[in-house]
């Protein structure tokens, strides 16, 4: 029997008198969550015809060995380009970058796994049948809370989300939570890691970071559509934290060390593009973009412009590339051959061994046709072979950029495994608000165990008698 | 003659002293010796909030070696022979409904890099075994307990992480009622009850520990809660840092008819040093401490009392014990009042280890014999195909429940401190 009293407090409508005075964000109206839930709607995939040789206006005879030596020719490649796909994921199958199920997971069943079976869940875009049909060998899955839980109860809620894709990948013999390059290489299960997706979850607060990471996050957003007290992101949505020309903060610089330090991966996606430069300049280790695409080809804010590439390149960091049609096309329909338009694009700019995918199903609600789900990842490799791009060119984009780079952040971290772990805190001035407390000054009865109905402060008694006789012995 | 009498007397007097003194000698001989053999495991030790208070958790502007502001330190721990110490992550009340949560993790954050700082004096540990292994590299072994409720902002996830980051108990409350349970006040008239004890959600949060291996603590919770505890719980409960209310009558004490049902679950008691809680008054002596011990030992047996010293958590201490090196006088004074090698063993570490060990084999069962319902109290397991786990009432699969908002949101003034 399920207890149908309770409610999660994200869906609660009726928000009343406790919004304003709590530091407990009883959200709301759905439409106000920036990711929308994603409506699966059923698609008939559109089948690609294959090549097929010209005509020619060869003699009969030569026509006939021309179709003899296709046959053979055929027969020995054995491939259309769609077997070429899938075979190629089959051998280099797919790391992802950005994946929102744990967050519909919270809309829709309140991170109640109990309550859905995820391998197979007609009404979103991601589960295990289609994962595997996609050939996704690993998943970064994104711990994602709302801006509107900064300063509130955004490090609970970061927690929750934290807690849900540890349970999801423990659950399901299908998934395997990893938590470091080999361990990704080893796993012969759709391998999961953690991301979190803004830096509000942390509160401003290393130490947070820290647990974090030991919780096995192994990227973060520095921002998502809202500024921190230390960083900046490409959205204008919400007026927090607005400052001139300071787009990384000192603390925020620290946050950076603090990530290289620990092995975090630095995910700029979401983050203005001053920031982006900043951290680049920053980082020692190399830096992301979990789920963004081109700003050459479409002009939105969350994509990357070519000059901002080019610093990603010297840094040896990686853009996966966002689907979503709106980043896409800059509208809402969009179809796989603007989606190859972007890795063309972003490899005729710095080159393929920079690139991966960071699908962000789950997290925006249009696909473009062709890409409605973590199935149909097949056929974005299939146009990509269309368009000429070699085999090694794909399996470094379907994977082996990621895991260079992934490797590369641990390399960093093992370098720097004599430096201690910072204890930078974040002036209060900065991140003053009603619900972080400031610690007061030591109260002699403010100990832990002292704390309850106590006698007046003894410690003024014997101050008073101290003073007494000294100022008798002054005047004297 | 005079001056013969009188020689004569001092003699006598300095034999006498040098006898006792040998007799006390033998006492801490044989008090050092059993604490080579088995970890003094203390339940309670709030230096973290000391760091916090002083330095704010800078631990670049502290040597432990040195520290001379705290009642414990690197050298007064070797001195204490401290085996084995369950550091406080504890932040105030004042925290609840404000950033407990994100707080709490910075003070488990400082016991973790406290343990890297000092890798040759601390290791950190998670179970019964990993305390044996520091003990035997003569390490302190040091784990986490979390001191009230109000830390895990009413969330079984935010419990769960916090687990995975190396908490082993949670303090119910600490003096403050949280959305689901009441705190030891209540039990002072000072606070008014909210839940009668646990609500329905403390009870999931309850069956959630067990099957989690987290040991609840109920040093600060009033009666009605540790009677709700002792109903429900399949795994033995600790008081981490509470006394005997037979022989002080504190709230923070646990009553003589809780004692036994500790003993009947086999659960522990961890005795508090601090003056009020031993004497009632704001003095005390090493020998009111004893007191405590021999009290229980009468009521419940040797077999769940522990030491919870709440060093760095209180500020007035006994006379002998002011510090975390004074322990093996408290240790020296049990021999000499009769008790056994073995009861010794017993209180310095054998009984928390019990305890722990089967925790950690409840929660192992569990894991290993998934139930398919969401059970509790019986009433409402159905499909169960594991009767072993229908009969230890517990579920393997986790809990995911969130307070009813009736709960959630009740009135509480919150005290404005910027």
């Amino acid at each position: 029997m399920t207890d149908d009293k309770v409610h999660l407090h994200w869906n609660l409508q009726d928000t009343g008198v406790e919004l304003e005075s709590s530091c407990r964000l009883c959200a709301v109206v759905l439409q106000s969550v920036q990711k929308v839930s994603f409506q699966q709607t059923s698609l008939n995939m559109s089948c690609r015809k294959a090549v097929t040789s010209a005509s020619s206006n060869f003699s009969l005879q030569s026509l006939r060995h021309l179709l003899i030596l296709s046959s053979l020719c055929y027969l020995i490649s054995g491939f259309s380009e769609r077997d070429r796909a899938h075979h190629l994921m089959t051998t280099y199958p797919l790391i992802d970058g950005h994946n929102d199920l744990a967050l519909q997971l919270r809309i829709h069943h309140n991170n109640r796994l109990s309550q859905i079976d995820l391998h197979d869940v007609s009404k979103l875009a991601t589960d295990i049948t289609r994962l595997q049909a996609g050939h996704v060998q690993a998943q970064m899955f994104a711990v994602y809370v709302m801006c509107g839980a900064q300063e509130k109860d955004a490090v609970r809620l970061t927690l929750e989300q934290i807690d849900v894709i540890r349970r999801m990948c423990t659950k399901y013999q299908e998934f395997e939570l990893v938590t470091s390059a080999q361990e990704l290489k080893n796993s012969k299960k759709i391998a999961c890691l953690i991301s979190i997706e803004g830096g509000h979850s942390i509160d401003s607060s290393l130490p947070a970071l820290r647990m974090f990471y030991q919780l096995g996050v192994r990227s973060m957003a520095l921002t998502h559509t809202c500024n921190t007290p230390w960083a900046e992101s490409s959205s204008k949505l919400y007026s927090v934290y607005q400052r001139q020309n300071n787009s990384l903060t000192h603390f925020g610089k620290a946050v950076v060390e603090e990530m290289n330090r620990l092995g975090m991966i630095v995910d700029l996606s979401h983050t203005s593009w001053e920031t982006s430069l900043a951290v680049l300049n920053h980082s020692k280790a190399p830096v992301i973009f979990s789920h963004s695409s081109s700003y050459s080809i479409c002009n939105h804010g969350r994509n990357v412009p070519d000059w901002l590439l080019l610093e990603l390149k010297k840094k040896r960091g990686l853009i996966m590339v966002n689907l979503h049609s709106k980043f896409i096309s800059c509208r809402d329909e969009a179809n796989i051959s603007h989606v190859a338009d972007h890795f063309d694009h972003i490899k005729k700019v710095i080159g393929a061994e920079w690139l991966g995918i960071g699908g962000d199903f789950e997290g925006a609600v249009s696909f473009p046709k062709g890409l409605e789900d973590v199935s149909k990842y097949p056929a974005l490799i299939q146009e990509l072979l269309h368009r000429n791009w070699t085999e090694g060119e794909l399996a470094d984009v379907l994977r082996r950029n990621f895991l260079r780079v992934f490797e590369e952040v641990e390399q960093v971290r093992n370098e720097l495994n004599s430096i201690p772990p910072s204890e930078v805190q974040i002036p209060m001035e900065e991140v003053q608000n009603p619900c972080r407390l400031v610690l007061r000054p030591p109260d002699p009865r403010g100990l832990p165990s002292d704390q309850g109905p106590s006698s007046g402060p003894p410690g003024l008694l014997i101050l008073a008698i101290v003073l007494l006789p000294s100022s008798v012995f002054l005047i004297e | 003659m005079l001056s013969t009498v009188i020689s004569a007397m001092y003699l006598v007097l300095w034999v006498s002293s040098c006898a006792f003194t040998s007799a006390a000698d033998q006492y801490m001989t044989r008090a050092l010796r059993l604490m080579s053999e088995t970890p003094l495991i203390d339940g309670h030790n709030d230096l973290p909030w000391q760091l916090r208070k002083q330095f704010n958790n800078e631990l670049n502007k502290v040597d432990l070696n040195t520290l001379e502001t705290t009642h414990t330190n690197i050298p007064k721990i070797k001195m204490g022979r401290l085996g084995a110490q369950f550091w406080s992550a504890y932040v105030p009340c004042d925290t609840q409904y404000k950033d407990a949560v994100r707080q709490t993790l910075e003070q488990i954050d400082v016991v973790h890099r406290i343990c890297q700082k000092y890798p040759e004096t601390f290791m950190f540990a998670t179970s019964s075994q990993d305390i044996m292994d520091a003990f035997h590299m003569n390490k302190t072994a040091s784990l986490i307990g979390v001191e009230g409720g109000h830390s895990i902002d009413s969330s079984l996830g935010t419990l769960r992480t916090m687990y995975h980051l190396g908490v082993r108990y949670l303090t119910l409350t600490h003096s403050c009622n949280t959305p689901w349970a009441d705190n030891w006040l209540v039990d002072t008239g000072s606070e008014p009850s909210q839940h009668n004890g646990l609500s329905h959600f403390g009870k999931q949060l309850i069956f959630e520990m067990n099957r989690l291996g987290m040991l609840i603590d109920l040093a600060h919770v009033p009666v009605a809660v540790m009677n709700q505890v002792l109903d429900m719980s399949r795994a033995p409960v600790i008081f981490s840092h509470s006394s005997a209310y037979g022989v002080c009558q504190h709230k923070r004490n646990v009553p003589d008819d809780v004692l036994k049902r500790v003993k009947q679950t086999e659960g522990i008691v961890m005795v508090n040093f601090y003056n009020d809680y031993v004497t009632c008054s704001k003095t005390a002596k090493l020998s009111d401490v004893a007191d405590h011990f021999d009290h229980i030992k009468k009521v419940a047996g040797a077999s769940i009392i522990g030491f919870g010293g709440d060093y760095d958590g209180v500020t007035r201490l006994p006379e002998g014990l002011e510090d975390v090196s004074k322990v093996p006088n408290l240790v020296a004074e049990l021999l000499r009042r009769g008790w056994t090698d073995e009861e010794v063993n017993a209180a310095l570490g054998n009984n928390l280890l019990r305890v722990l060990r089967k925790v950690e084999e409840v929660r192992n069962m569990c894991n290993l014999k998934p139930c398919v319902c969401l059970c509790y109290q019986l009433k409402f397991c159905a499909n169960t195909p594991d009767s072993l786990c229908f009969a230890l009432r517990i579920c393997a699969a986790p809990r995911t429940l969130f307070l009813d908002k009736g709960e959630v949101n009740r009135v509480y003034t919150s005290t404005s401190v910027l």
